[in-house]
This record gives C-alpha cells, structure tokens and sequence, in this order.
C-alpha cells in the first residue's frame, strides 16, 4: 500500500508545484452562490406571477365558468402553468444545492416552498393586487388576452370589473 | 512551520489558501492512508481506489476555496472520495447485491448483543456482502470512526436516517456474518 500512498503524493504535488492544477478564486464561488440565490428568487417570483395569472384566467371567465369549459381551453394560458412547473422543479434542485437542505427534513421544505408559491399567487389573484396590471401599466395587454369573455366589455368600456 | 502536527487541518487549508500551497502535502499525508482505505471498501477494487483517492486530492485542491473553514475538512474531503467513487461505480455499473428483503426488528437492544470491537470485527469481516446503502455509513462509523454529525456532512443524510441505516445495517451483520464465522 505505501508504494501506492508515494505515487499518489508525488503525482498530486507535481501537478501543483508545475501548476497543471490551479486553485479557483474564492470570488468564483461566492458567484456560483450568487448565482443559486438569484436564480431561486427569480424562479419563484416568476412563479408567484404565473399561479396569479392562471387564478386569474380561469376566475376571469365569471359564475359558471367551468361550464364554458370550450372557451377556458381555448383562452387559457398553458404556457404558464408548464413554466411553474418547470420553475418549481429548477427551484428544488438549486435548493438542494445548499448545505442546509440534508439536515431538515428536505420534504418539508419543498412543500413549504411550493405551498408558498401557490398561496401568494393566488392571494395576489384574490386580493386584487392585479387589478394594477389590468387597468394601466404595461402587463395590460398581457393579462387582458387572458381575461376571457370579458375582453370585449373591457375594451368598449375601458375599465376592468370582477367575477367571484 | 516545524511543528505541522500542532496545526488542525482547518489552519493548514488556511495557509494553503493564503500563503504556501506545497504545504497541501501535510493534507495529503494526513489522509491519504484513510481515504485510500475507504476508497477500497467502497470500490473493493485497489486501482479504482487509487484512482478516486488521487483525483479527489486534485478537485480539493482545486476547490479549497469553497471550503466553509467553520467546518470540519475531514468531512469536506470524505465528501469528495464519496462522490468520486460513487461516479465510478456508477461508471463501471457494478451493483453490489441489495438485501432489501430481509426483515428487520427495531435493532434496540444489539449494542447489549455485540461489543464495539465485536461488531468492527465483523465489519471488516463481512461488510462488501450488505448492499452499499447500509454498509457506507457503517464502516464510516466503525472503521473510520466518525460521529452520526460528521457521516450526516459526508453522505448528505439528516443524522436520523444515519442512525437508522447503521442500525438496520448492524441487524443484516449479525444475520449475514453469523453463517461466515
């Protein structure tokens, strides 16, 4: 075994005194975790937004919506709901690279996380924080195109009105 | 820098950091016996052993500074052998044989049953025939001697389920090694 032990030594500290190997600089990983950090507030701030934006379609359509179930398919954003998805999927592995996610219990803490997603986006729907974004600025449009069979009423009358 | 053996590793990474990066050498002496050790149980397999000791020293060394010196680097280190073997292993696809199926009782009472010494024995014994789930976290715990904390850091697994593998684990032992005596 020793014979090995002597290899392995010489082999590792050749390639550092010829500096085949190098050390990264610390400020490449403080990037890395940065980067982890905003990537996650990123992904769940997109996905608070899109839940909102799916309550909102689908409460858009007014009482009996679920019976005019032709026009939620057609009007409805599918985009949105495969984009949480996949953000809540990214949102758990970049989650997992942290060093706290082994010591609780990583179960509970993606159910914390989805279950915050979900709440605050359809708080933000329920509450009527959106309401801004329907009325002026420019996400206007956006929600508008969701906003189903009020459309039309909304661009003749140019003003948004609620359906619970 | 006579005296190396009163530095902690922790102090050393520091200098290796900071000032001299031959002093690496002292990390190198200091684990590559250990590491080589484990290396081999896990691989059973002394080339690939060797292989996944020497390029874990070259991405430690390379990464030393994403090392948490707040944190211990035995268990850092650990960490990167693990990782290493495990890629190979997953590389060459040589499964060991899972023994799921056998029955468990709640393993209470088997530190009554066998003595520290008694179950290291049996460790070295017959380990490489209990599937590598329940045998890595035991031989971490009685060949390499680590704390339920510090085999948590090395296979990323909350400290209950450590404890609860090396307990399911000693219960396979003493089914599996009472025939090999």
């Amino acid at each position: 075994m020793s014979k090995h032990q002597i290899n392995i030594t010489k082999n590792v500290m050749t390639k550092i005194k010829t500096e085949q190997i190098k050390m990264k600089p610390k400020w490449y990983f403080l990037l890395g975790i940065l980067s982890i950090f905003v990537a996650i507030v990123g992904l769940t701030i997109i996905s608070i937004f899109l839940v909102s934006l799916v309550t909102f379609s689908l409460r858009s359509h007014g009482p009996m919506g679920i019976v005019r179930y032709q026009q939620i398919i057609s009007n409805f954003p599918w985009w949105a709901p495969i984009i949480v998805i996949v953000g809540l999927i990214t949102g758990v592995i970049l989650l997992k690279k942290y060093d706290f996610s082994y010591k609780k219990n990583f179960l509970f803490i993606v159910l914390i996380f989805i279950s915050a997603i979900l709440l605050a986006g359809i708080l933000i729907d329920v509450l009527g924080f959106d309401n801004f974004w329907i009325k002026k600025g420019p996400m206007r449009r956006f929600y508008q195109q969701y906003n189903g069979i009020n459309n039309q009423e909304r661009n003749n009358s140019g003003r948004g009105s609620r359906h619970f | 820098m006579k005296d190396l053996k009163k530095f902690t590793d922790e102090q050393i990474v520091q200098i290796v950091r900071t000032k001299n990066k031959e002093l690496y050498l002292e990390i190198v002496t200091r684990y590559q016996e250990k590491l080589l050790r484990y290396a081999v149980y896990l691989t059973q397999d002394k080339t690939k052993a060797e292989d996944a000791v020497q390029e874990s020293f070259i991405k430690a060394f390379i990464n030393l500074n994403s090392f948490d010196l707040k944190k211990k680097f035995s268990s850092w280190i650990y960490r990167i052998v693990h990782n290493q073997v495990m890629n190979i292993i997953n590389k060459h696809k040589k499964e060991l044989p899972l023994l799921d199926n056998l029955d468990f009782d709640d393993g209470k009472d088997l530190e009554l049953d066998l003595t520290k010494k008694e179950i290291q024995e049996r460790v070295n014994k017959c380990i490489n025939k209990i599937s590598l789930m329940y045998s890595e976290p035991l031989s971490l715990y009685y060949i390499e001697e680590k704390s339920y904390e510090e085999i948590s850091d090395i296979l990323r697994l909350p400290v209950g389920t450590v404890g609860t593998r090396i307990n399911r684990a000693k219960i396979m032992m003493k089914k599996i090694c009472q025939n090999t005596k």
